[in-house]
């Protein structure tokens, strides 16, 4: 009996820790549903892309790991501020759906520039963090949970609290919370919108990076992370389009459910449930509460 | 008048949007420093697009001024963006409010100062001279601003904009759907802002005989086209303003019950 227990609270445990990968990633597509009201279809080629080059720039040129990184969030800048200049600017007064399509070419773009620059071979990323148990943990709590799982959890946990310092507190968040509720209201008062949007695009860049160099120690560097960025879509309808807390609750409600249905429900259907039922939990909740448990209700008043 | 009393000056002035449709013709008018002028008109008259012409607002609505020129204290405001004009001090209150509904009351007020370089000091300090004028947001500071009433959301509209510190206001139907004892509570605040602030306003309405109470100067647009204008007092006892825009005509009062009496008439003197 304790040792179903000790197993269940290993599988729940290490769910919540990979759910926090999700949050991650969903991070990104919060930010930036946030300002631009539109769904970021290329975040998960802006993940891709960021790792390759941290990748890259370590091995091919063999640039400290430290300085890489650096380089790499410098590199998302970059790719922030030629999203606006080309692709938001001219699209100003274009409809969401138009930008959501633009989104989903600026994915293409950012794919083929990353494979183009580095090659398309899978790379392997050390962070200097072991994927496997934690022998402390294992000895005293008699769980088997991965310092890779913790360490992504830790760091999730820190940008969480970071991101909600700098929305609640900043000057700058307070403008990018209104140019999130309404954009011409919060132009005729002032704000920038130009500003705004280059620091979310090069915010979500930096936690796009962030994320992959999590995933990308766990699985590799190479292109399925772009597939894999869009199980933060559950993530999100679960969370919340529009909320921080939401992303990372969402993230870790999918990693749970999807790792405690695998193994106690999976065998029922011949295992790998894992893909699917992340989909099917996103369903229920479009049906039954579609502005997700932290979304902004939409207001209105009668 | 001389133009350096102007704080604005528009000059025949031309607005197309998507390149096809004409809306304004040809419309000048002034508004002299430290006064009132009010823009009348029905609906699609062009009131707002002269007013988004001179905040330049246009061009986020695919509109442009596509002749005449724009003055605003002296200088032309051609290559000017908003956030541009509202560091030269002019702020535009837009029509139906848009406050930022998510946002607390004060938050929406503080959003206001976002072009100014103010410490957290400043601002509370500009915070409780705000509040001076609008007492009853001062009360309802901490409540979402989607929930709060109609002439509340309209106050905070205009206290949000008096953050940034302006020198001219544009105001669009700052009245509209209020109820009477709100509208005469609005313009209230409006004539204080004007008087003990100093700052110039220039405003749309379509409640005429309010607006012209309420002004120095008013200009009658109609398609696009200003076609008379004067002082307050001239227009609100002009025979064609009074017929046309205040609803009295020389017999008196002209009200629906008389149109329809009028008509009975005529249907009996058919028969």
């Amino acid at each position: 009996m304790v040792e179903e227990l000790l197993f269940f609270m290993e599988v729940l445990v290490g769910g919540l820790l990979a759910g926090t990968m999700y949050s991650l990633v969903a991070l990104g597509f919060v930010l930036i549903f946030k300002a631009s009201a539109t769904f970021n279809f290329s975040q998960g080629a802006m993940v891709f892309f960021s790792v390759l080059a941290f990748v890259g720039f370590m091995q091919d040129f063999n640039i400290p790991f430290v300085l890489a990184f650096i380089l790499a969030a410098l590199l998302m800048v970059v790719v922030g501020l030629c999203t606006e200049r080309f692709v938001l600017r001219p699209l100003m007064n274009a409809s969401e759906d138009t930008v959501l399509m633009a989104t989903i070419g600026l994915g293409y773009v950012l794919e083929g520039l990353a494979q183009a620059a580095w090659g398309v071979e899978v790379r392997r990323l050390d962070l200097g963090i072991g994927d496997f148990p934690v022998p402390w943990i294992a000895d005293n709590l008699k769980l088997f949970i991965s310092a890779l799982d913790i360490t992504a959890g830790l760091v999730a946990a820190i940008m969480i609290i970071g991101l909600f310092l700098l929305f609640k507190y900043t000057k700058i968040g307070l403008g990018l919370r209104a140019v999130a509720d309404d954009a011409g209201a919060a132009s005729s008062i002032g704000i920038p919108l130009k500003h705004i949007m280059l620091l979310v695009w090069s915010a979500a860049g930096v936690v796009a990076l962030v994320a992959g160099c999590m995933w990308g120690a766990r699985a590799g560097v190479q292109f399925a992370l772009v597939d894999l960025a869009l199980k933060a879509l559950p993530v999100l309808i679960i969370g919340g389009f529009s909320s921080i807390p939401g992303a990372i609750i969402g993230g870790l409600i999918i990693g749970a459910v999807e790792k405690v249905l695998e193994v106690y429900i999976g065998p029922f259907f011949g295992g790998a449930i894992e893909g699917w039922a992340p989909y099917v939990l996103a369903i229920f909740f479009l049906l039954y509460r579609p502005e997700g448990l932290f979304g902004e209700k939409i207001i209105r008043r009668v | 008048m001389s133009t350096s009393t102007n704080i604005l000056d528009i000059k025949n002035i031309e607005v197309t949007y998507d390149n096809v449709i004409l809306a304004l013709h040809d419309v000048s008018l002034k508004v002299p420093k430290g006064k009132v002028v009010a823009l009348l008109g029905a609906n699609g008259a062009g009131k707002s697009t002269t007013l988004k012409a001179v905040s330049t607002m246009l061009a986020s609505e695919r509109g442009k001024v596509t002749k005449g020129t724009i003055e605003y204290d002296g200088t032309s405001i051609e290559k000017q963006n908003p956030s541009q004009m509202v560091g030269l001090g002019m702020v535009q209150v837009l029509e139906g409010r848009r406050c930022f509904g998510h946002l607390t009351v004060e938050e929406n007020i503080i959003a206001g100062a976002y072009s100014r370089k103010l410490s957290k000091g400043d601002i509370n300090q500009e915070l409780e001279k705000i509040y001076t004028y609008f007492i009853r947001l001062k009360e309802r500071r901490k409540s979402q601003a989607a929930f709060t009433s109609g002439g509340e959301q309209q106050m905070i509209a205009v206290a949000r904009a008096m953050m940034a510190k302006p020198k001219m206001l544009l105001l669009d139907e700052p009245t509209m759907g209020l109820a009477p004892q709100l509208v005469a509570e609005i313009f209230n605040i409006v004539k204080e802002l004007n008087q003990k602030e100093g700052v110039s306003i220039l405003l749309a309405e379509q409640n005429t005989n309010v607006a012209l109470k309420n002004s120095d100067y008013g200009y009658i647009i109609e398609t696009g086209r200003v076609m008379l204008d004067g002082t307050a007092q001239s227009l609100l006892s002009n025979d064609q303003v009074k017929e046309l825009y205040l609803g009295i005509s020389k017999k008196g009062r002209k009200n629906f019950r008389d149109v329809l009496k009028e008509e009975s008439l005529t249907k009996k003197r058919i028969n």
